[in-house]
């Protein structure tokens, strides 16, 4: 049986790993911007960005004072037992949040919503929040990701419903006008890792194009063809476009693009974005049924991606 | 484009020399801001603390600071998206008498009026590299920290050529960002054609 002790470690190591630590993947693609960067200030900002993130792990504190909403995304085994049953969850991830504020590592930033009442903590009604899929498998795993502000409210999530008759077309102008309202003047500190999601009711895109943001890995690929084709194209597209890092113009506007997808009603096609920031933070720990804990580069949120 | 080490006190001067596209760093002290000041201080009609009337750089941002009984610690520092306090920029500038506005996102045309009449700039991160600028960050003290809580309370800063940021809007009323969008937009006409969207495509209207 796993110990909530256990688990508790587990979300503990999540959270400092999701907050002051950049994933290889996140990494490698930053460098190769860099690399390949003309733009002075666009290959500048990339530079200390990414020496910024070194001292981050080095020294453990946030990569970004935004350290986000707090999100929590388990995989649970269908045959794992939690001490106590998964009610449990709540109150653990709570705790974790709580103490991880206390020390630093997360920013004191939850507030109520009509108030701005600041608990002091980042715990209030409905947060953390948190997603559950359930997998084959005697072992939990969680992983936090720090969805920050920039890149949320100023237009870095979107929504709209596209009609059939508009079809690829229509899905693609979409993401490529909204991709670029909210990179203008750096809003969403591009290049982002651009989820979307495409199908399903408004709140199913929406949330698969923030799973496909925060929890799929750089370089992943959707495994159907239409979609990955999709997300090359996109990719390609929007590095034409000439935005930069925080919008200072250059070669590389999104370090990738992750599509997910739903079927969807004849109706129509509900198609959302989500951004991730390029100081993107993910962080993925594992508890056996034997309560060993194992630190993970690769939520595999998506089954293989 | 030229790199300028402002030390304040700025001279008029040397703000109006400045042109969208410069590099500067800063030194000397500021304060912190996010809505919550400039609700209590526009809204609510609560006297900023005198402490901070000659102090002409205002810094949008929130910080994590860990409060101790004998000192603060600054763990993180980012300026943040100033468009969100465009309903405040335009008095901000003229009643605190800003020189000096550090932010992200730009701000806009009212704000933007205000900074040309009362001859103040606009300065935008290139970067999100929290860990090189800690260094040039000394917190002084903070006001209405009980009130506001450390990521709104007003705090008061030395800075030692804190930067480099970007000159993003200057006292002509130039905008970096808007010059920036005509390209994008530009080119972004060649990437519907890449894709195949016609120019003149418009959505089917669904509500």
């Amino acid at each position: 049986m796993i110990q909530q002790s256990t688990l508790r470690q587990a979300i503990d190591q999540a959270i400092v790993r999701g907050a002051t630590w950049i994933s290889e993947d996140v990494l490698a693609a930053l460098e190769k911007a860099q690399s390949i960067e003309t733009n002075p200030s666009s290959k500048k900002g990339l530079d200390q960005t990414i020496r910024s993130l070194y001292l981050s792990r080095d020294r453990q504190v946030p990569a970004c004072p935004d350290t986000g909403w707090p999100l929590f995304f388990f995989k649970i085994g269908n045959e794992a037992l939690l001490e106590g049953g998964l009610t449990a969850l709540k109150t653990l991830t709570q705790e974790a949040v709580a103490a991880a504020t206390a020390r630093g590592i997360l920013r004191r930033t939850m507030k109520h919503p009509l108030t701005g009442y600041d608990p002091g903590n980042n715990i209030g009604e409905n947060i953390p929040w948190i997603t559950t899929q359930f997998v084959p498998g005697d072992e939990i795993q969680v992983t936090y990701a720090a969805k920050g502000g920039g890149s949320e409210v100023f237009g870095g999530a979107q929504s709209r419903m596209v009609a059939f008759a508009d079809g690829l077309t229509g899905i693609r102008k979409f993401i490529i006008d909204a991709y670029t309202a909210a990179t203008r003047a750096g809003a969403i500190c591009p290049p982002s890792i651009l989820g979307v999601g495409i199908g399903g009711t408004a709140n199913i895109s929406a949330d698969l194009a923030k799973e496909a943001a925060c929890l799929r890995l750089i370089g992943s690929r959707h495994p159907e063809a239409a979609f990955h084709e999709l997300e090359v194209t996109l990719k390609d597209a929007i590095n034409q476009l000439g935005i930069g890092t925080m919008g200072a113009g250059g070669k590389t506007s999104v370090l990738a693009v992750h599509v997910e997808y739903a079927y969807t009603h004849i109706a129509g096609i509900s198609v959302s974005i989500s951004s991730n920031c390029f100081v993107a933070r993910r962080g993925t720990c594992c508890v056996h049924a034997d309560n060993t804990l194992e630190v993970r580069e690769n939520p595999n949120w998506f089954g293989g991606r | 484009m030229a790199i300028y080490d402002l030390k304040a006190p700025f001279r008029d001067e040397d703000i109006c020399a400045l042109r969208i596209g410069d590099q500067v760093t800063l030194t000397g002290e500021a304060f912190t801001c996010r809505s919550k000041l400039q609700r209590t201080v526009f809204d609510e009609n609560k006297k900023l603390p005198d402490r901070y009337r000659p102090i002409r750089t205002l810094i949008h941002t929130g910080p994590i600071v860990n409060v101790y009984q004998d000192r603060y610690e600054l763990v993180s520092f980012m300026p943040t998206s100033s468009v969100r306090f465009e309903k405040w920029g335009a008095r901000s500038v003229r009643e605190w008498n800003l020189q000096v506005i550090v932010g992200k996102t730009t701000m806009g045309p009212d704000t933007m009026a205000a900074m040309k009449a009362y001859h103040c700039v606009h300065l935008s991160p290139q970067s999100v590299s929290p860990n090189l600028w800690l260094d040039s960050i000394r917190i002084l003290g903070v006001n209405w920290f009980d009130e506001m809580g450390s990521i709104e309370a007003p705090w008061l800063l030395e800075l030692n050529r804190l930067g480099p940021f970007v000159v993003d809007i200057d006292t002509e009323g130039n905008n970096l960002f808007d010059e920036m969008d005509l390209h994008v937009q530009e080119n972004k006409l060649n990437v519907y054609k890449s894709l195949g969207i016609p120019e003149d495509f418009k959505p089917t209207k669904l509500h």
